[in-house]
């Protein structure tokens, strides 16, 4: 009860987790929520402005784009592409990085050697141009732009977990249940795994801003998700045309992009600070 | 106590900003040329004491009443800078851990040297002179060498010599001496003690001596004083506080620490632990109260006044009277101890064990850690080893429990070829009990699950119902309550935890236990837990042990046999009484003399076996 509490009292906690899961909610509800199928298209309104600007018209809330597509339908579908990338890909990435991370510090020598080296020389490929590549290879769709990800990020969930693991590692406790005759894969998955969890929690937060702000880059130059799924990327590459006649067009998926990564970020650095032992040292009996 | 004391400390506070006191009313006075010796275990705010008077409490504590006088200066009316000034000059400090307290990345001349100019030697060639000087007096070798060499390169004895020679450099009117032995091994700490004695004596300085050791405060110090939750309980002659003590504490205290000589005499063990600052507040009688063994109605209302027993002798009890008459509750079934089988449990035949190291060309160097080792540990038989750090215990206990392999000779544990037979074999019948219990225990599992932990992986699987049962049962044996099975090791103390430690290796039934320094971390009050424990596990004795101690009190205190290692090797075996009673190896004979201390502690010991029969 007094942790709970204790993690109440963390703001960046609070209000990153309320819009991250605001923003999860949109995405999970999507169909409901949205006044109009994404792509529908309203003739009559064309780059129609907000509600709230002159000549803004109460049917198209948040206005429309040059095809007269209702932007807040746009706005919330966009969330639901975002996150499903986001949420498969951080996953992905994680799975994939933590998984290479507890075997090479774990069982360190030559195993920790050739994930050490194979980490290494993936990070001295440019990520955007390794990402775009493996779009241009693989053709564009939601699951290929998943695949991107994860492939060019698993790097950053075994780097810093591998170290963890080391420490962990290092615990008398791991001994111990090797000598008590804990087979390797037990002792990783009950003895070193519950340790690196909280770590592994807080990079999959932070790894989520990161797939939402990849994502919208591969839409943005149209190497993302297929041009009839909504996504924030491809609707900025979309108003920056009439970005003079219709500002509001462009600033509103940036601002969605910017929230969400913002949030995501907040969320993971809270939980940082409550998950962490070393952050929790004080006041904690 | 005399007008003239060098530092007189009076009624000192130190609180936390909570206002939770961490020191309340201490006074303290030394006389030109004493040694006073605070002497304190863990909590006690014993090094709260130094810092206050360095000037380097800890963030969040501060004075909040009292004052610190040194030499007619109020230090705590002075500015910092001032203070400063002094600090160093007419007061030195010989820290704790000489393994950091230098600049790793200074030579040892360029630290000395920046203290000697400091303290106002301008001339380069002089400083060097005058620590050569310096480093000869503390009898370091090759003085000018030495200058040149950097910390690493040096031994942490040979660090201690060197900070006690800065210590001393400026003929300071008092030393602070923070537990400066605690961090070496015991043939060195004696060596140092001795060095301080003759130091002071050299330079007329007095000593503030600040330790856990009641055997070592008896060696060094003129005058003591003891310390608990944060108040002095006791002060006096030191002779007086150790072999008559006037306040429980110190008594406990006394009979809690076992001894090298005399009967093995049952330990004392007190209840519960020592109240922390929080606690202390809500408490309006004495601190010592709740586990005191003399204390009634009256010690828990009102707090005891400080007055004098005897000339000199201040006791903070009711009823000092008292104290003489505790002691340790006699054990249920004395001296009959199961005899040890015939059967060998492990049996080591030229054993031996040798790093290899390949140096950059690939050419092949092969460092021996251990060298033509024979023995044997029989069924149900303790065996202790001691000897001091690099003499290869640790190694030794890592072949047995097969986390390094034999090189040479043979092992034998529980009958069966180590070097052959697969690691299986042995997870039942080997356990090992491990020196840190805050990193043997997985802070994230209950205790329950923990001492239960090496049936896990069993085929046959404990329902849960006859695992908690098996709990409680191991728990019990190590006399912690049965609801201690829900709680997580953070919610223990430390002796607590080392008990868990020692249930969970008990719980496969193991013919052989390896105990690596288990009790060196912990306090002396808790340490006699520990070693009770032992022994009384020893009475049921179900299995061999095999106990790596530096401490040859805890080895005879808990031990049938003892192996003395030195430099790889076993240069001493026998029954314990035998080896430490009449040491026939040189260096058997050095350890015991250190242990010893100052022949005085001999009759001390005789005059408390008496008092027990």
């Amino acid at each position: 009860m007094m942790r709970i509490w204790s993690w109440l009292s963390d703001p960046g906690l609070v209000i990153g987790g309320a819009i991250a899961g605001l923003v999860l909610a949109c995405a999970v509800c999507a169909p409901w929520l949205a006044p109009y199928h994404p792509n529908d298209q309203d003739l009559l309104y064309i780059l129609a402005p907000p509600v709230w600007a002159p000549d803004g018209a109460a049917e198209h809330l948040l206005g429309t784009d040059s095809l007269g597509r209702d932007t807040l339908s746009r706005l919330i579908f966009g969330a639901r592409t975002a996150m499903e990338v986001a949420v498969a890909a951080s996953f992905g990435a994680m799975a994939l990085g933590a998984v290479l991370a507890h075997l090479a510090g774990y069982f360190g020598g030559r195993v920790d050697w050739l994930i050490s080296r194979l980490v290494e020389i993936w990070l001295s490929f440019p990520p955007v141009v390794l990402s775009m590549l493996l779009i241009i290879g693989l053709g564009v769709g939601t699951d290929k732009v998943i695949l991107a990800i994860v492939l060019v990020d698993w790097t950053r969930f075994c780097r810093v977990l591998r170290s963890e693991v080391q420490v962990v590692r290092g615990q008398d406790y791991v001994s111990f249940a090797r000598l008590v005759g804990f087979a390797h894969m037990r002792v990783i998955v009950r003895e070193i795994f519950p340790a690196t969890l909280p770590m592994l929690i807080t990079l999959f937060s932070l790894q989520m801003g990161i797939s939402v702000v990849v994502e919208a880059i591969l839409s943005f130059v149209a190497m993302g998700v297929p041009a009839d799924v909504p996504a924030w990327g491809q609707m900025i590459a979309d108003a920056r045309i009439n970005m003079f006649d219709a500002p509001w067009g462009l600033a509103l998926p940036i601002l969605a992009i910017f929230v969400t990564v913002l949030s995501f970020n907040l969320f993971g650095d809270g939980l940082r600070r409550v998950l962490d032992p070393r952050h929790r040292a004080n006041g904690h009996v | 106590m005399t007008s003239h004391s060098i530092l007189q400390i009076e009624s000192l506070d130190i609180a936390l900003r909570s206002g939770d006191a961490i020191l309340t009313g201490v006074d303290l006075a030394i006389a030109p040329g004493k040694v006073l010796g605070v002497i304190g275990e863990s909590g006690a705010g014993k090094s709260m004491i130094g810092a206050a008077i360095a000037d380097t409490l800890p963030p969040g504590l501060a004075i909040s009443r009292g004052s610190i006088r040194f030499d007619g200066l109020t230090l705590t009316d002075m500015t910092a800078r001032t203070r400063r000034d002094l600090l160093g000059r007419d007061i030195g400090f010989i820290p704790q851990e000489p393994m950091t307290a230098l600049n790793p990345t200074l030579t040892v001349g360029q630290q000395i040297g920046r203290h000697l100019a400091r303290i106002g030697i301008a001339n380069r060639a002089t400083r060097d002179k005058r620590a050569i000087e310096l480093f000869s007096e503390v009898g370091l070798d090759r003085p000018a060498q030495l200058l040149k060499s950097y910390p690493h390169q040096l031994s942490g004895g040979m660090l201690q010599r060197v900070l006690i020679a800065m210590a001393f450099a400026s003929n300071p009117r008092l030393v602070i001496a923070d537990e400066p032995t605690t961090a070496l091994d015991v043939t060195i700490q004696a060596k140092v003690v001795e060095l301080i004695a003759r130091m002071r004596q050299a330079h007329d300085t007095s000593v503030l001596f600040i330790t856990h050791d009641l055997q070592l405060a008896a060696d060094v110090c003129d005058d003591v004083a003891v310390l608990y939750a944060g108040r002095i309980v006791e002060t006096g002659r030191a002779e007086e506080i150790i072999d008559a003590p006037r306040h429980p504490y110190s008594r406990c205290l006394s009979l809690a620490a076992p001894n090298l000589d005399g009967p093995v005499a049952p330990l004392m063990i007190l209840p519960k632990a020592m109240p922390g600052a929080v606690e202390r507040a809500a408490m309006r009688g004495c601190a010592f109260a709740p586990r005191c063994p003399a204390a009634d109605e009256a010690c828990t209302r009102t707090p005891p006044p400080r007055r004098a027993v005897s000339p000199g002798h201040v006791s903070a009890c009711h009823y000092p009277e008292r104290t003489s008459a505790i002691a340790p509750p006699a054990r249920r079934n004395a001296g009959d101890l199961a005899a040890p089988g015939e059967a060998a449990v492990l049996r080591a035949q030229g054993l031996g064990k040798a790093y290899r190291q390949h140096d950059w060309l690939g050419r092949v160097r092969e460092v021996e850690a251990l060298r033509g080792l024979d023995f044997t540990v029989r069924e149900r038989e303790f065996v202790g080893i001691v000897g001091e750090s690099g003499s290869g215990k640790s190694t030794l206990t890592k072949l047995i429990v097969g986390l390094e392999n034999v090189t040479s000779g043979t092992l034998h544990v529980v009958g069966l070829d180590r070097t052959s037979t697969p690691r299986e074999r042995f997870f039942d019948q080997v356990q090992l009990v491990f020196q840190d219990p805050q990193s043997a225990l997985n802070p994230r599992r209950r205790i329950g699950s923990l001492v239960t932990q090496s049936l896990e992986c069993r085929g046959n699987g404990l329902a849960a119902k006859a695992r908690r049962e098996l709990a409680a049962e191991l728990l019990a044996k190590v006399m912690l309550p049965p609801d201690a099975a829900d709680r997580f090791p953070d919610q223990l103390s430390g002796g607590q935890k080392q008990r868990v430690n020692i249930a969970r290796a008990l719980c496969s039934n193991p013919r052989l236990l390896i105990a690596d320094e288990i009790v060196s971390g912990l306090d002396v009050s808790v340490q006699a837990q520990i070693l009770e424990l032992l022994r009384g596990l020893r009475e049921q004795a179900s299995f061999s042990l095999l106990l790596i101690s530096h401490d040859l009190a805890v080895v005879r205190h808990v031990c049938d046999r003892v192996l003395v290692m030195c430099k790889g090797e076993i240069v001493e075996q026998g029954p314990v009484e035998q080896v430490f009673g009449a040491p026939r190896h040189p260096y058997t004979m050095q350890l015991v003399a250190a242990a010893r201390g100052r022949p005085r502690s001999d009759d001390r010991h005789a005059r408390e076996a008496s008092d027990l029969s």
